[in-house]
């Protein structure tokens, strides 16, 4: 069971808190996705379970072992790095053997075994080239041969993709996740790319400040953040929040009045603490409107730009006192900048957050 | 700058100068290595003619009769050992400054750097009463030691540079490849900054291949000095024969020649190394 | 058995301390050496420098006498003081010949002339050979009766020019200083040209494109980006020639002939610690005293050098 638990780790650089007390489990054969704003420590993260840095506080265990006082390599796990960090003086065929050779293997092992993930990773012509005579996408594969070759228990990535063209990132994106599936193998994953983490992951980590704000799978964060914060960060382009009142409540309801715009009764499907007078923020994704006026809730706006890609059409609107809306419809809208526009969303499709941008359910 | 080739008058002005400056580099040379192959009654009487012959009788004279090929043997010596134990520590020196971060960091950098600040012939007297103490006096060990001594800082300085620019997820990676720090150092860092080593290989190598000053005041027997102090030997023992003195001068000149013409590039890049930033 | 939580401190400790000795390792050899053969040795001189000294031996603590004999005794101060104007002449002489020389040289190879390769190797090739050979070769060539500058100038008919050139007071100094200046404007000549070709092509082209003539892209664009280049060897040649030592050794000698015209610090510095005709016996002391005297010049006359031209460069970026 090559699980990976996080026992409120902390990490400190100096006097600046950059990971604060974080608990996380990782299941076996899990693929798990950090994501978060640069510099809220994902990349620390990794590198406290890979070992690299010391933890100020806390525990990490791997495969139920205990782990944070051993060298990263005896942790069983290996690593791909964001610029592949490949040993440029090294042939492809001695960088994928490296690790090998440093624990000692037979020199037929480690060419078996480096053979056997060339041929995985369509790597063979090129074993005897430096990694300088290697495209970028090639070079991506060699660090994860690398990687492969070492049979870990868990495989760290730290934002592998983010040196690639978009082509190839979505058939990298493609390759790790049959490779996941085939090697039955723990892994953790660090990006930026929104459409990596909600492709890929089986579970998601978001990240800000060096706290975790939520964990859950895609969809789950997508449908039912459980604050502001992930709400914004989950979904592209950003949800739209507009700044509201609350002026009546009641157990399966909340009456707020959204700023110079309209009146919404939000329905509750647990009990809330707001009381009358609470300010609120009320979400709507911009691919949840819909052009025309709905029963449910209606904002009017003038467009001030519109871009038509041919399937899907986003518009981006002034409401009420220049507030900035965006809208995501499918198909191609006939609609001009400067027309005065009816977006209409559905109570379902909405969101509710409290004063301190906890969600409202 | 101006990457153009010029045309025109002002090419042909430029030209003729550094022509000019060129044959006042060059003629002084190659009239000293004519020379050598002169009798003194041709530099006496032909001196700026072409040597009746390729002579070699100065050289043999220099081969068989004097102590310079063992002056090139202890200059071979102290310059080789000096500058590769100056690459081992300067490196060990550099590597700790440069890739990890540990307190008192910036005072062993400081340290180190201070050196470049110390003329250390000033301080010849103290190292000549240490020397002597240490039996070093006459002794080719301890020239080599102030060589590296004296060389440290400036290695320290120009290796620290290039490491710290090679990525760290390099060695993070070796990290996690299981290989020790010893190894991290040996078989990945080291090897991708070999040309800075070669710089500051040279950049020391020439001034410790052409010291004079150290030498003159450590070593007394004959068959200890280098080079550049027995020449001051040989000067006076043949005083009058000019033709042995310019063979020996060019004997003298042309280890270092020879390394500088296959390798100017990196001679320029390493002599100049200090003040290039 | 499982492992108790004081089992995994110890274990990271032990982790930290391995990479503790590792450092020390690393640091320790280099910095031995440092010490002992830098650091320590100049200490001693300033220390040596208050003692009286007999031969080898130390005797007692004098305080500032040695200083004060070097520096008021009416015999010796002379000397000093004759020393110290000739270096203050060598370096003037340097900065406006051999730099003066290298300025010109790389504004000119900055054009990237045909031969640009060639010419950057040639102007070099002094520069790597000893100052020994170069002292010799030229004490060889200056020779007054059979040395290859006389025998020109006689060939070419100017009998009259044929002087002793290092046997005079007037020309002995330089002669020396042309040698040097042979010798070494390569060295100046590639750290300027250096520093042009680092000068973005940009800002000459846009100073083109405003119309400004060539000579005042030169003195207001160029000449002020070289600036830290220009520092640099200012600083070097005044280090330079504050311990210059090798070229009048050799040419003419350790009592700085003829009449003194030739003496320098160094000289004078080799001389009081190591015994000479002039100065009679070796006298530590008074030697160290010179040379603590020598440094803090250098020292302080370097910093505030530094400082000083750093203030007048402008920023690149
Ligand atoms: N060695 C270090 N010393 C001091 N501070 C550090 C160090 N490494 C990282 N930090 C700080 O820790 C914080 C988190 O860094 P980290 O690299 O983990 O961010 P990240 O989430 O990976 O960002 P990115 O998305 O840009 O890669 C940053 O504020 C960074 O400046
Ligand atoms: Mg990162």
């Amino acid at each position: 069971m090559a699980n990976v638990v996080l026992r409120s780790v902390n990490k400190q650089f100096g006097e600046v808190k950059v990971i604060k007390d974080v608990n996380l489990t990782v299941e076996d054969n899990e693929f798990v996705v950090f994501v978060g704003p640069s510099g809220c420590g994902k990349s620390t993260l990794l590198r406290l379970i890979a070992g690299l840095e010391d933890l100020t506080s806390g525990e990490v265990h791997i495969e139920e072992e205990r782990v944070d006082h051993l060298a990263p390599s005896k942790r069983g796990v290996a690593m791909v790095f964001q610029s592949y960090a490949l040993y440029p003086h090294f042939t492809v065929r001695q960088n994928m053997g490296y690790a090998l050779r440093v624990a000692k293997e037979s020199k037929e092992t480690i060419a078996k075994k480096v053979n056997d993930a060339a041929s995985v990773l369509q790597l063979t012509e090129y074993l005897e080239r430096k990694p300088k005579a290697l495209s970028g996408g090639q070079r991506q594969r060699v660090a994860i041969g690398r990687a492969i070759v070492r049979d870990p228990k868990v495989f760290l990535f730290d934002a592998p993709l983010s040196n690639l063209d978009a082509k190839l990132r979505v058939q990298m994106r493609i390759e790790l996740t049959k490779l996941h599936r085939s090697l039955n193998a723990t892994m953790i994953y660090v990006t930026h790319d929104q459409v990596e983490a909600m492709t890929m992951a089986d579970k998601i980590v978001v990240l800000r400040d060096g706290k975790v704000e939520q964990i859950g799978a895609p969809l789950d964060l997508y449908n039912a953040p459980d604050n502001l914060f992930v709400a914004g960060f989950i979904g592209s382009p950003s949800m739209n929040f507009f700044d509201g009142t609350v002026i009546n409540t009641s157990n399966t309801d909340v009456e707020i009045d959204v700023k110079d715009s309209v009146k919404i009764k939000f329905p509750l499907n647990e009990p809330s603490n707001l009381s009358t007078g609470d300010k609120v923020s009320f979400g709507v994704r911009p691919e949840h409107f819909t052009i025309g006026n709905t029963n449910q809730g209606t904002f009017t706006g003038e467009v001030y730009a519109v871009e038509r890609l041919g399937g899907e059409t986003y518009l981006y609107l002034y409401v009420g006192d220049q507030k900035e809306v965006v809208a995501h419809m499918s198909g191609d809208q006939k609609i001009a900048i400067g027309d005065m526009v009816e977006i209409g969303f559905s109570l379902k499709q909405s969101y509710l957050f409290g004063p301190h941008g906890d969600a409202v359910r | 700058m101006q990457t153009k080739r010029n045309a025109g008058y002002e090419a042909w002005l430029v030209q003729i100068f550094l022509i000019a400056t060129t044959i006042v580099v060059l003629y002084p040379i190659i009239m000293m290595a004519m020379s050598g192959f002169k009798t003194n009654a041709e530099i006496f009487g032909n001196p700026f003619a072409l040597p009746k012959s390729l002579n070699f009788d100065n050289y043999l004279v220099i081969w068989n009769t004097t102590d310079v090929p063992r002056f090139l043997l202890n200059s071979t010596i102290v310059t080789l050992a000096s500058v590769a134990i100056l690459l081992v520590t300067g490196t060990m020196a550099a590597y700790a400054i440069s890739r990890y971060r540990f307190r008192g960091s910036i005072m062993v950098s400081l340290f180190f750097l201070a050196g470049l600040m110390l003329p250390l012939r000033l301080a010849i007297i103290p190292l000549f009463i240490q020397l002597k103490f240490m039996g070093l006096i006459d002794n080719l060990l301890g020239l080599i030691f102030i060589y590296i001594a004296m060389s440290l800082p400036s290695t320290v300085f120009i290796l620290t540079g290039f490491l710290r620019a090679l990525p760290s997820e390099l060695e993070d990676s070796a990290r996690v490849d299981g290989a020790s720090e010893f190894r991290i150092m040996v078989e990945i860092m080291v090897p991708l900054i070999t040309p800075a080593m070669v710089i500051a290989g040279i950049y020391n190598a020439v001034p410790i291949w052409n010291d004079f000053f150290f030498p003159l005041i450590f070593i007394q027997t004959p068959e200890m000095k280098t080079l550049a102090q027995g020449l001051t030997s040989f000067f006076g023992e043949y005083s009058v024969n000019f033709g042995v003195l310019y063979a020996g001068l060019t004997l003298a000149a042309l280890p270092v020649v020879i390394v500088f013409i296959v390798q100017s590039k990196r001679f320029i890049a390493g002599m100049t190394a200090g003040a290039i930033k | 058995m499982s492992m108790t939580n004081a089992d995994y401190e110890k274990a990271k400790r032990n982790r930290t301390l391995k990479l503790k000795l590792w450092l020390l390792f690393l640091i320790l050899p280099p910095a031995a050496i440092l010490i002992v053969f830098v650091f320590v040795p100049m200490g001693s001189a300033v220390w040596y420098s208050v003692f009286d000294w007999d031969g080898l031996v130390r005797k007692e603590f004098i305080g500032l006498a040695n200083f004060q004999d070097i520096l008021f005794n009416p015999l010796k101060n002379k000397v000093l003081f004759n020393a110290f104007m000739n270096n203050v002449k060598v370096f003037v002489s340097l900065m406006l010949v051999q730099n003066g020389i290298a300025l010109v040289i790389a504004l000119l190879l900055a054009r990237n002339p045909k031969g640009y390769r060639f010419y950057q190797v040639v102007f070099f090739l002094p520069v790597i050979l000893s100052t020994v050979i170069i002292g010799f070769q030229w004490k060889l060539f200056l020779n007054p009766v059979f040395g290859l500058v006389n025998k020109f100038l006689h060939n070419i008919g100017l009998h009259d020019w044929a002087l002793p050139w290092l046997g005079l007071p007037e020309t002995a100094l330089n002669s020396m200083l042309l040698v040097n200046s042979w010798h070494w404007f390569g060295f100046p000549t590639l750290v300027f040209l250096a520093a042009i070709h680092r000068i973005p092509k940009d800002f000459i082209e846009a100073a083109r494109l405003d119309g400004a003539s060539e000579w005042r892209i030169a003195r207001e664009i160029i000449w002020p980006l070289m600036a830290p280049a220009i520092t640099i060897i200012t600083v070097l040649t005044f280090i330079g020639s504050f311990n210059w030592f090798e070229i009048p050794y050799i040419m003419n000698g350790l009592e700085g002939s003829p009449a003194g015209s030739t003496d320098m610090l160094g000289l004078m510095f080799y001389r009081t610690a190591f015994g000479s005709v002039s100065a009679g016996g070796s006298n530590f002391g008074s030697g160290s005293a010179l040379a603590v005297l020598m440094f803090i010049f250098i020292f302080v006359f370097s910093i505030i050098a530094t400082k000083y031209l750093t203030s007048r460069e402008v920023e690149m970026n």
